[in-house]
Order: C-alpha cells, then sequence, then structure tokens
C-alpha cells in the first residue's frame, strides 16, 4: 500500500476549464446558427456559404499560428492547442464581422490577433487585450471597404445610424426609422442586416443566460453593462428628445448584448474581484455611449472592450485587498463611477448635435413591398465601405421591373472623384434598363467605387421587389 | 451579494455513505503511542518509564502559550518516550504504553454537579484539557474567560465532506450533548446559545429542539449545507450578520464545537478527560465506509482495518476530512484527541492549465481574500501587494483550490505566500 502526499485539500469542483470553453462553444455555435439563418432571410444564399466559408478560415488560421507557435517553442502541438482554446477567439471574432467580409481579410486579421494579441503576451491567461476584439479592430481598420465580390452587400440599420450621428433628429424621425427595419420586436429578434453573430438580442441573452446559470459566465458584468448602458443611453434620449425607447434601441443593437456576454465577460481580460467586474462593465457601457454618440461610429462597444482591457490592471489595484474589510470601499468606488457616468450622459446631450434630413433605407424584403411610381430608399458601400454608404432613391416601373429613375439622397463618397456618378450623364444611363442588363451600364474610370455603389443600389432595388 | 462574491460553496458531502451505518469499536492494540504535543507545541512528560498508569492518567502537560494537559487512554505500563510519527507530519515524541487490556479506570478529577460554580468549570475545562476541535487546538478556558459575551454558538455543523462523526456523536451521546451546552451557556454568561446544524438534517433538527425543549435560552438554528460553514467566522456571520478582527469575542460570541460539549459534560460529570474518539472512516477507496470508537493513540492502521479494507494500490489517507485534513504518508500516525475522521480517496490525477482568471477563488474566499491577485503579487515578487493583499488572514479551508477549473493548487501558493509573510515579519 501506498500513501501518497498531497498538500490539502485532497477534494476538487468538477469543473474544469475545457469544460467552461466547451460550454462556451456550444453557446457561440447556437448563436452562430442563428446568424446563418439570418443571413440567408436578410440577403441570401450567398451571405450564408460566404459566412460558413469565413468562419472556416478563421478557425483554419487560428489553430495553424498556434500550433506552428507550439512548433517554435517545442511545445507538445496537441496539449497547446487544446489548453489554448483559439478557436473560441476565431468564432468570436467571425461572429462580430459582416458578411461581406473578405476572405484574406478575416486571414490575416486572425494571424495577426492571434500572434500579436495572444502568443506574443505569453498565450492564454496572460493576454492583455481580448484577442477576438483586436482581431475586429483590425478588419475595422484595414480592410474596411474590402467587401467580398460575391455576396449582396446592405446598409446596416447600424452604421446607417451611426452616420446620422446615433442621435435622430426628431421623435418622428426615430420612429419611422425602427419601422423601416420592421420595428423594435425585430431589433430583438436579429432578422436585419448586420453583423454574422450579433443581431439576435433573444437568442444571445437566452444562450447568456444558460452560461450564466452555467457558471461559464459571471452574470454581474453582463447585467451592469446593459443596465447602464440602457439607463445613460434612454437619459441621453430624453435630453435630447428622442422617444422612450431610443434607450433600447442602444442595447438591442450594436453587438450590446454580444458584448456584454461574450467579450466582457471574457475571464483572461476582465478584473477578478466581483467589485472590480462591476466597474469594469459599468465603464465600458460609459465609454460605448461616448464613442457612439461623441464619434458616430458603428463599433462602439469593439472599442469600450478594448480600451476597458487595457485598464484591468489598474482596476484590479484599485479594489485590493480584504474585500470584507474594505466592502464601504468597494460600494464607493462604484457609486463614484456612476456618477461620473451620468455626468458623461449630461455632457455628451449637450454635445450632440442630431444629423438632419438623413433618410433611412426601407428594407424592401423585411416585408415592405413596392408600388409603381414609389421610391424606393436602398443603401450600397461605396468608397468607404459598409460604414458610410451612400444611400439612394430608385424609381421601378412596377409592371417591367424596369428603372425609372435613380438619384442620390446621401453621398458620402469623395468628393471631386464620386462626384461624377451624381450627374444627370451617369444616373440617366439607368433609365429603361432591367436587371440583366444593369452590369452592361458603364462605370466612370477614377470613381470605380461610386459606381458600382450605384449599380449594386439598383440591383437591390430590383432584387427586393422580386420578392 | 453583488459587490462580494458569496464567500461559501455546497460541496457534495458523501454522507450517506457512513451517516446511518453500524458504528463497529477497533481492538486497541497491546501498544499504544500517545503524542506529547498538542496545539502546535510539545507537552513535557510528568511520568517515567517503568511507571503504571490507568486509563485517565496525566501524562504530561502542554505549558506555552496556554496549559494543556495529556492523558492516558489505557492502562498499562510506560515502556518509552520516543519519536513516532504524528498526525501534524513531523515525528514528535510519544509516551509508548504497553495496553494490559485491563482498562482500569481512575478518573483524574473529582466528579462535579451540574450546579458547580463558575470558577469550579473553568478549572476543570483547563484540567481535562478540553480545547477547540477545529484543528488549531486552541484552550476553550480561554474563549470562556472573555467578559460581555451575548452570543454563545455550538457549532455542530461538520462541513467537511465525508464525515459523520459529529453527527454520530449526537446520536449516541444527546444527554451529554444538552448537559455540555447548558453548563457552557451557563458559563459564557450568554443571552441565547444557537446550536448549528445543517438544514439537510431535518430528523436531527427535530431531536434536538425536542432534547432542548425544556433549556431555557438555547436555540436550535439550522444553517446553509454550504462549505466552510463549521468556521467560527463564517457561522458568526450567518447567524449575527457580523465580521470581526481577530477573535470571535470582539463581537461578544463564543463557538464551540459539539464534541466539545460532549467531552465538557463528561469531565465535569465524571472527571474523565478524553479518552476515546468517533472516528469517520470514509472516502472513495474504503469499501466500507462507516465511523468507528478508537482510544486515543490507536495506530491509523488498527483503526482502518476495523473499518473496511482500502480500494487499489495507492490511496490518499487524510488525517480528518478531504478539505483540510492534511495526507499522511505512513500508517503508524496514532488517533489525537483531535481525530474525527480518516479519510481515504483515490488518488488525483488533474491536469493543471494556465490561470484564466476566472476569479471564482476570490468569489468564494471565506475570508474575503483574492487568493488569484495573492498569487500573482507572489509570483511577481511584489511585496508591497501581497502585504496589502493580507494572505496571514487565509485560514487553508482549501476552498479556492476546490473550485479553481485550471486545476491550480491555489491554497499552496497561498501558503507559500504566508510563509514570504512571515519571513518579512520576523527581519
Amino acid at each position: 500500500m501506498k500513501y501518497v502526499f498531497n498538500a490539502s485539500p485532497n477534494y476538487r469542483d468538477n469543473v474544469s476549464t475545457s469544460r467552461i470553453m466547451r460550454d462556451l462553444t456550444i453557446g457561440l455555435l447556437v448563436v452562430f446558427i442563428f446568424g446563418l439563418v439570418n443571413q440567408y432571410m436578410t440577403y441570401g444564399m450567398d451571405n450564408l456559404i460566404h459566412s460558413l466559408i469565413l468562419m472556416i478560415a478563421a478557425l483554419v488560421t487560428t489553430l495553424v499560428t498556434e500550433g506552428v507557435w507550439a512548433l517554435v517553442c517545442k511545445k507538445p502541438i496537441g496539449a497547446t492547442l487544446s489548453h489554448s482554446y483559439g478557436w473560441v477567439t476565431a468564432i468570436i471574432f467571425v461572429l462580430m464581422l459582416q458578411s461581406t467580409a473578405t476572405v484574406y481579410s478575416v486571414i490575416v486579421c486572425s494571424f495577426l490577433a492571434i500572434l500579436f494579441g495572444k502568443l506574443l503576451f505569453g498565450g492564454f491567461g496572460h493576454n492583455i487585450f481580448n484577442p477576438a476584439a483586436v482581431a475586429r479592430a483590425l478588419v475595422f481598420a484595414s480592410f474596411a471597404s474590402a467587401t467580398a465580390a460575391d455576396v449582396v452587400s446592405k446598409a446596416t440599420p447600424v452604421s446607417t445610424f451611426a452616420n446620422a450621428g446615433w442621435v435622430a433628429s426628431s421623435a418622428d424621425s426615430f420612429n419611422q426609422f425602427l419601422t423601416s427595419f420592421g420595428g423594435l420586436f425585430n431589433f430583438a429578434l436579429g432578422l436585419y442586416p448586420g453583423a454574422i453573430g450579433e443581431t439576435s438580442f433573444i437568442v444571445i441573452a437566452l444562450v447568456g443566460a444558460v452560461l450564466a446559470w452555467r457558471k461559464v459566465i459571471d452574470w454581474r458584468i453582463s447585467l451592469t453593462y446593459i443596465v447602464t448602458l440602457f439607463v445613460i443611453a434612454t437619459g441621453l434620449g430624453i435630453i435630447n428628445g428622442q422617444p422612450l425607447t431610443y434607450g433600447l434601441y442602444h442595447v438591442l443593437t450594436g453587438g450590446a448584448i454580444f458584448g456584454a456576454v461574450f467579450m466582457l465577460t471574457d475571464p483572461v481580460t476582465s478584473p477578478t474581484s466581483a467589485a472590480g467586474r462591476i466597474f469594469f462593465a459599468m465603464g465600458a457601457a460609459v465609454l460605448t455611449l461616448v464613442i457612439r454618440v461623441g464619434a458616430s461610429l458603428p463599433e462602439g462597444v469593439l472599442y469600450s472592450i478594448l480600451l476597458m482591457n487595457m485598464v484591468t490592471p489598474l482596476i484590479e489595484k484599485l479594489f485590493d485587498g480584504n474585500q470584507i474589510d474594505m466592502k464601504s470601499k468597494l460600494v464607493k468606488y462604484n457609486a463614484i463611477l456612476a456618477v461620473c457616468a451620468l455626468v458623461v450622459m449630461v455632457v455628451m446631450s449637450f454635445m450632440v448635435t442630431p444629423a438632419e434630413n438623413v433618410s433611412y433605407p426601407t428594407v424592401v424584403n423585411l416585408g415592405a413591398s413596392a408600388t409603381n411610381g414609389d421610391a424606393i430608399h436602398v443603401s450600397a458601400a461605396g468608397f468607404s465601405g459598409e460604414a458610410s454608404p451612400n444611400a439612394f432613391d430608385v424609381v421601378l416601373d412596377d409592371e417591367t421591373q424596369t428603372v425609372v429613375s435613380v438619384t442620390f439622397t446621401t453621398f458620402n463618397d469623395t468628393p471631386g472623384i464620386g462626384d461624377q456618378c451624381n450627374t444627370p450623364e451617369f444616373l440617366d444611363q439607368f433609365a429603361g434598363l432591367g436587371y440583366d442588363q444593369i452590369d452592361d451600364v458603364e462605370v466612370i474610370s477614377g470613381a470605380t467605387f461610386t459606381s458600382n455603389s450605384v449599380i449594386d443600389a439598383v440591383k437591390q432595388a430590383i432584387e427586393g421587389g422580386n420578392q | 451579494m453583488f459587490f462580494v462574491g458569496p464567500m461559501r460553496q455546497h460541496l457534495d458531502g458523501h454522507k450517506s455513505l457512513s451517516e446511518h451505518v453500524q458504528v463497529k469499536t477497533v481492538d486497541t492494540p497491546s501498544t499504544v503511542y500517545i503524542p506529547l504535543f498538542t496545539g502546535g507545541k510539545d507537552a513535557i512528560p510528568c511520568v517515567n518509564v517503568g511507571d503504571h498508569v490507568y486509563v485517565g492518567t496525566k501524562l504530561g502537560q502542554k505549558e506555552v502559550p496556554f496549559i494543556v494537559p495529556v492523558f492516558s487512554s489505557v492502562s498499562g505500563t510506560v515502556k518509552a518516550i520516543e519519536k513516532h510519527p504524528h498526525v501534524g507530519l513531523k515525528p514528535v515524541d510519544h509516551v509508548v504504553i504497553e495496553n494490559d487490556g485491563k482498562y482500569e479506570e481512575k478518573a483524574p478529577l473529582a466528579p462535579l454537579s451540574m450546579d458547580a460554580s463558575d470558577e469550579a468549570l473553568l478549572e476543570r475545562m483547563k484540567e481535562a484539557g478540553i480545547i477547540g476541535c477545529g484543528g488549531a487546538g486552541f484552550p476553550a478556558y480561554v474563549k470562556y474567560s472573555a467578559k460581555g459575551i451575548t452570543d454563545l454558538i455550538i457549532n455542530a455543523v461538520e462541513c467537511e465532506p465525508y464525515l459523520t462523526a459529529d453527527y454520530n456523536m449526537l446520536e449516541t451521546t444527546m444527554d451529554d450533548f444538552v448537559a455540555g451546552v447548558s453548563l457552557m451557556y451557563r458559563l459564557s454568561h450568554a443571552q441565547v446559545a444557537h446550536v448549528c446544524i445543517k438544514e439537510s438534517h431535518p430528523e436531527m433538527i427535530e431531536k434536538l429542539t425536542k432534547a432542548f425543549a425544556n433549556v431555557n435560552g438555547v436555540e436550535v438554528h439550522p444553517v446553509p449545507d454550504v462549505y466552510p460553514m463549521g468556521w467560527e467566522r463564517v457561522l458568526i456571520r450567518e447567524v449575527k450578520h457580523v465580521e470581526y478582527n481577530k477573535l470571535p469575542a470582539e463581537v461578544g460570541c463564543i463557538v464551540s464545537n459539539a464534541t466539545t460539549a460532549i467531552a465538557f459534560a463528561n469531565a465535569v460529570l465524571r472527571g474523565m478527560p478524553i479518552t476515546q474518539k468517533m472516528i469517520t472512516v470514509s472516502g472513495d477507496a474504503i469499501d466500507t465506509p462507516c465511523n468507528v470508537i478508537a482510544r486515543v493513540g490507536t495506530p491509523f492502521k488498527d483503526v482502518i482495518d476495523t473499518a473496511g479494507h482500502i480500494i487499489g494500490d495507492e490511496v490518499m489517507m487524510c488525517a480528518g476530512g478531504p478539505m483540510m485534513g492534511r495526507t499522511q504518508v505512513s500508517d503508524q500516525v496514532c488517533v489525537v484527541p483531535e481525530t474525527n475522521g480518516i479519510t481515504l480517496l483515490k488518488p488525483r490525477h488533474d491536469v493543471e492549465v494556465a490561470c484564466l482568471r476566472c476569479g471564482r477563488c476570490s468569489d468564494h474566499c471565506p475570508s474575503g481574500l483574492q487568493p488569484v491577485r495573492i498569487n500573482t503579487a507572489r509570483k511577481a515578487n511584489d511585496i508591497d501587494t501581497l502585504m496589502k493583499l493580507e494572505p496571514m488572514r487565509c485560514i487553508e479551508c482549501g476552498l479556492c483550490t476546490y473550485v479553481c477549473p485550471s486545476k491550480i493548487a491555489v491554497t499552496e501558493g497561498i501558503r507559500a505566500a504566508k510563509r514570504i509573510v512571515m519571513l518579512r515579519g520576523k527581519k
């Protein structure tokens, strides 16, 4: 009989990091499957297939990068890969992308994010920034206007509204905008153009609830973030004459719930103490609002997370000590931040200027039917890509499905270059053309992006009418 | 709670393995080894080789920092005073007694009546060597000397997994328990005595409520089935909703173990110290888990052989429960007055992975510490941060290691941090 020595305790919970990551992976895949359904219903089969290709590209790149890294470091490849959980990063990254992203941008950004965002810091558990967020930020910074050729591109409500400064000029204008995408309920449900895995509040919240119950994610972070964002967005909306649904819109779109459930809760890059996590989530909510409203960016959630990742070590230091003795301090610091959040909200409220005369696209394939002679509002990515598309009014002949007229309603491309398309000589070419003939229109050399944007828009209008 | 974690955790107790199994009695071997060691300090012997001793004869006494005597558990002849393996993992002096098998008793102290004076009771606590059964071996009389006590908390929680010895003691010696609690209640001058027991034992709650029906001021207080509910800080937090700095007396509380109450009743009414212990022998590496009664000084081997057979060739043998009990590397270590269980477990083969900073250890620490931060500071040799994180307040309950999903030996890291802080204190 051998009596084995072990330092107490000699009893362990069955929960393992691998089990946590397995649960998280399953949760992410549920969100991905819903995302595929949305891609199919909102855009079409091409986008669904392209989304799958992006996922495979990200997964393969991540695993190959980590595998090669293990080889270089002379570590066993199998064990390193299975305890590095790189696939979680890859899945989260793809879920944050538009299905129009190009495969090469996904490969390049996955590689850079895994190498510079994670492995160089010392691998899993040591990275400062959420690697998936790093990858998404790289795409946003370097490949924003790169769109895959064979997929349908549409203006997303998030980018459209971000262009308008995240604040509508009036309550009516805001309500009109909501209606054009199927109303608030559709935003909660998630059947609208947007990132592959970020659109459905309901699906992500349900997955999040299960993960919180399985103790995979810390519900305190998600809840604090969503509640704080809702409160300060509602407050800002009230001061700026927005309807009460304005706060809900902030929570329902732009990946807020995705960030709350899958990104902020990443334990590696968030503080470890309970009070620190609440501080972290509240800070992220404030930054989200500031970036959205102050900078008119659609990606407020993403950048707020990266910024808060950066201050995580400071938050840790702030809450170091005996949590029982410090209890009043823990509450006090968080209360101070809450007050700061309200102050920021008020200051932001007086800084925003709602954009005038922004027309919101009618998303025809969500049920609105086009009638003869009515202008169909569509938008299509131009030179600046998805972030700031051009918007058009297209009038069709209802019987023949040919173009009657095309006009710009919002021009977002380079003045002096793209303008060459905004002329009767160019736009009149479309009159009388059917779907198959559109591609024959001659693009203006030097203004290819803008030309293609017009072509895209007209095609969208006809496709929408056909459904 | 929102800003602090739950600071406790429900564990799978496996109590049913041994709870209602017939209690066995260990045949005391011909030689017993009584350690001259209690509460972390050596005791000075007061018998010589060749002396004849009886059950209850005083063998020696620890002098510092508090007086605690040591008694014989058998009758026979002192053969030697020599080093022998001890549950504290370090060999210490033991009185080796050849057991004559007669078990002649000679109570070292005269019996007292139930209405003995406070001074007499306090003196009895000291002379009979009544110590807390929490493992630190803190003598009970020191606690009861405190003034301004409002609440006496009797700990019948038994929060360590697998252990059911306290529960079985209550079943078999309920009269002594009631007498002991009544005496302690009177001695403490508390307003209320709370008898705390897990709410997962409804039948025992009923029995206790019936037993204490005629005792004024004593109430049965069911507590949640979580670990470490049996630690005095957690018990006081549960019962009184207050925190204290070092000692429970600061908030007017005394916490005593249920078995301490039983031992006290025995010392008062019969003048006898602890010579036998109810011991749970359980775990996933023994075929027939059960409770046994063994005399102090019996080697673990005899205790385990009485209970059943070990499964497998390798086993972790914990003196006590699996959370705080230390694994023994020799089955020759002997039963001491604090022994309440021997947990036999199959060796674990956990694969440690990188810390994912999930914060479970910080959420669950009953002392409100941040184990993950302590270990980070220790590895970085950041002494200032380490001091700020107060690792010395760790009681090594083991919950941080238990909850760690990355299978890191968190508690062991805190022990290392404590050594660093202690060394620094000596400079």
